[in-house]
């Protein structure tokens, strides 16, 4: 995983085995100049020492002839052995050019030792004359010797002019190939290190970028690195820290919302509380009245009358006790009987109750006094205003895993765009006659008590209204968030 | 926008690369062809044309001539001399070909002390043949091995005979010759005096001069002051027509005098073919260079031994004025 480490070291790498390659190159082909130019002296020099060798010999045979002692001698002898030697040098020059020249130059070079030796042979046998002879042919051999070096150098100079010019060139041509090849490394390198850079940079600015964005608090775009190094993995964790960062929010978020619907319930409650003591002044002294009512036209032999006060009072009571506590079906469905009996004892034969009740499902649970304005609901609009009074049918139906209750009527419909605003939630201005707690209420405080949006539906036409109320069996996890209401 | 600044980058690249490697394709490609190193197995023999006239038109001839022998019978020759008759560079020459132990000198003969003394002595020490060419020297002084060039007496007949032709049998002749007289020169004159002797009337002259130009001259104007009443003019040694030929064209006309020469001279043609000679003696340059090659490498290589010592007679033939235009 150690990318940039890499990428690195191979970056410096190529550079290195580059500039190597390159000092290689130059350091060979300057090596062999140099050998080259070596040679070529050496040629000019190895000449050159023939003739300042066979002059050399010359001065010592003269010095010899001087002064005849053995030192002298020998010198003579060391410069003839230096003359065999520089021979051998020479013989190495020879190429075709030089051939026929060369050959002269070291038979004159032969001609010399032979002439020196014969001089001195002379000399020493005391035939003066002889020897003086030599010696001036020797001081002729050895002049001859010169200005063949000198022929030689100049042959020589012709011969391998084109060679020197070549290298003249080919130092100018190495000189340009020096400034070509900077540029070109220059270019290369250039381009390397911004490829380099880019694949550094590049993911660092894509990093950056979603830094910025998580800071402005955007948590939904994917941070994607697609480069193959330590950035990458970074931004892999990167990601993950926001996925995790986004998950915690809209946990938050819905706790949030929960806590709204919360206060928002609670409200509900109190304002239907609140109705409720407003429209119960002093309830207890009612409820008293009323059972004191009672018997008093029980004894007074008035038994429907009396009847009819027990449901009031019945009702009055269980507004009292039952608001803040879910109810079983089972008592919310008597409530309504006994509601229902003081609306008939008002309406006699107008009002016509159809109730078809499943004896299994009243056991479920439900918030109190939900079904008793839905009723009141129908009553006051489908029998209410008509003279020849209304059917009302109550059912409650087992449908599988929940409780189907349906309140219809054969009045004259709710409008359409009423049905919406209740559905919506939204509080209606109600007409004067209810009891308090309006139809919207109830909505919302089904909603809320089972956690699921679709729990009642509303048919209506000319011909009547149809309340349909989806009650599940089983509440679910729903029932221990529901906070106390108390 | 960096889409385009890649690509201009990536240009830039190849085209230096492009230009770099071309450029270090030329840098290390040597083009440098020396001179093969020689096997210095093969023996050769080494032959020496030396002459007294570098570059001229005769000598040219016959030193080409030699050399291209020379290179089909494998040996190698190089042709060395003076120039303008040096005769001091020329002794120096042969000396040197001598001390350089060469295998063979081909030589100009020249008649004096000091070439006899490099050719009988030096030359025989070392064991180095020597044939002369072109102009001879007395055999029996030098050791040559032979002689390959013209037969000059018969040139100076012939050239005598055409005087004849020209002039008719009487006469006056102006005989130019060098002072120093060479034994070539000898042999031509000897040859002249041979065929005009026969001719009372025809008077000859002879007159001597250097190779100094302002000498030529000098003794031109001399002779011409001494016989005004001369027709014809014969320069023994070519070297000296051109001088000639200018001092008597200063005085009069050119055209009357019948002038007459050898082609061994520098401008011996080109005097020819303006009209101010009226013939030279051609000799065959190309033959002698190639013949004394042969000769020598026969020798050398114990073919012919041997070398007649009288010599390898070369054609001669006149050349007239005519003719040339």
């Amino acid at each position: 995983m150690n990318k940039i480490h890499k990428k690195i070291w191979t970056l410096t790498t190529v550079i290195l085995l580059i500039m190597a390659g390159i000092w290689l190159t130059l350091t060979y082909y300057n090596q062999k100049t140099q050998n080259q130019y070596n040679d070529i002296l050496q040629r000019y020099l190895r000449m050159n020492e023939v003739t300042r060798t066979s002059q050399q010999m010359i001065a010592d045979l003269n010095n010899y002839f001087i002064t005849p002692i053995p030192e002298n001698l020998n010198k003579l002898n060391n410069s003839k052995e230096k003359m065999e030697h520089v021979k051998k040098d020479v013989s190495y020059l020879r190429n075709s050019e030089n051939d026929f020249a060369l050959t002269n130059y070291m038979n004159l070079i032969d001609s010399l030792v032979e002439t020196t030796d014969r001089s001195l042979l002379f000399f020493n046998e005391k035939e003066t004359e002889d020897s003086a002879k030599e010696f001036s042919e020797a001081t002729r051999i050895s002049m001859y010797i010169s200005e063949m070096t000198l022929t030689l150098i100049d042959s020589e100079l012709n011969t391998y002019e084109r060679f020197y010019r070549g290298i003249i060139e080919q130092s100018e041509e190495i000189k340009k190939l020096g400034i070509g090849l900077m540029l070109m490394i220059t270019c290369l390198l250039m381009f390397l290190t911004y490829g380099f850079s880019l694949s550094i940079t590049k993911p660092v600015q894509k990093l950056t970028q979603a830094a910025n964005e998580l800071s402005r608090g955007r948590f939904h775009l994917p941070i994607k690195v697609d480069s193959n190094d330590e950035i990458a993995f970074l931004a892999k964790t990167f990601d993950r820290m926001r996925i995790n960062i986004n998950n915690l929010i809209s946990e938050i978020q819905q706790k949030a919302q929960l806590e709204h619907e919360l206060q928002e319930s609670k409200l509900l409650l109190k304002e239907s509380q609140l109705l409720n003591l407003q429209s119960q002044i002093n309830p207890h002294f009612l409820f008293n009245t009323l059972n004191t009512l009672s018997k008093k036209a029980y004894l007074e032999g008035s038994h429907e009358t009396s009847d009819l006060l027990v449901s009031v009072a019945g009702l009055l009571r269980y507004n009292l006790k039952r608001l803040d506590r879910p109810v079983t079906l089972r008592e919310e469905v008597m409530v309504l009987q006994q509601y229902m009996d003081i609306q008939k004892a008002r309406f006699t034969d107008r009002l016509h109750l159809k109730m078809s009740i499943d004896e299994k499902c009243l056991n479920v649970d439900i918030p109190g006094l939900t079904l008793q304005p839905i009723i009141e609901n129908a009553v006051n609009y489908a029998v209410e205003p008509r003279e020849d009074g209304g059917n009302i049918w109550f059912r409650i139906q087992d449908g599988n895993d929940c409780v189907i209750i349906e309140v219809e009527d054969d009045g004259p419909g709710i409008k359409e765009y009423k049905i919406k605003q209740i559905l919506q939630g939204q509080f209606i201005q109600k007409g004067g006659n209810s009891t308090g707690i309006g139809f919207t209420n109830v909505v919302r405080r089904l909603r809320l008590f089972y956690g699921y949006e679709d729990i009642m539906n509303i048919e209506s036409s000319a011909a009547g209204t149809k309340v349909v109320m989806t009650i599940p069996k089983d509440r679910r996890g729903r029932h221990d968030k529901t906070p106390d209401r108390g | 926008m960096r889409k385009t600044g890649i690509l201009v980058f990536c240009l830039t690249c190849i085209v230096l690369g492009y230009f770099t490697f071309t450029l270090s394709e030329k840098a290390f490609t040597s083009k440098w062809d020396l001179p093969a190193a020689s096997d210095g197995q093969e023996v050769k023999y080494r032959l020496v044309l030396i002459t007294q006239e570098l570059e001229t038109p005769f000598w040219d001839k016959a030193g080409i001539a030699a050399q291209e022998q020379a290179r089909k019978d494998g040996a190698s020759l190089e042709v060395w001399g003076s120039y303008g008759k040096n005769q001091e560079e020329f002794l120096k020459k042969l000396e040197v070909a001598i001390q350089s132990k060469v295998d063979g000198i081909i030589v100009q003969g020249l008649d004096t002390q000091e070439f006899t003394d490099l050719a009988k002595i030096k030359a025989a020490f070392y064991g180095i043949p020597i044939i002369t060419v072109a102009n001879d020297v007395p055999k029996s002084e030098s050791l040559r091995k032979t002689y390959v060039g013209s037969d000059q007496y018969l040139a100076g007949q012939l050239i005598a005979e055409q005087l004849l032709d020209d002039m008719g049998h009487k006469g006056k002749v102006i005989l130019m010759g060098d002072k120093h007289k060479e034994f070539y020169q000898q042999q031509r004159l000897d040859g002249i005096h041979e065929v005009l002797k026969e001719y009372p009337n025809i008077q000859t002259v002879y007159a001597e001069t250097t190779d100094v130009r302002e000498e030529i001259i000098a003794a031109t104007q001399n002779m011409l002051n001494q016989n005004p009443d001369t027709d014809s003019f014969i320069a023994i040694k070519a070297n000296i027509a051109g001088a000639m030929v200018q001092e008597i064209g200063r005085r009069s006309q050119v055209e009357p005098y019948y002038i007459y020469s050898f082609d061994d001279g520098p401008d011996s043609i080109s005097l020819l073919t303006q009209g101010k000679l009226d013939g030279i003696i051609e000799q065959s340059p190309e033959k002698m260079g190639s013949l004394s090659v042969e000769l020598i490498l026969k020798w050398l290589r114990d073919e012919e031994v041997p070398l007649k010592s009288d010599g390898y007679l070369t054609d001669i033939r006149i050349l007239k004025a005519m003719e040339k235009q």
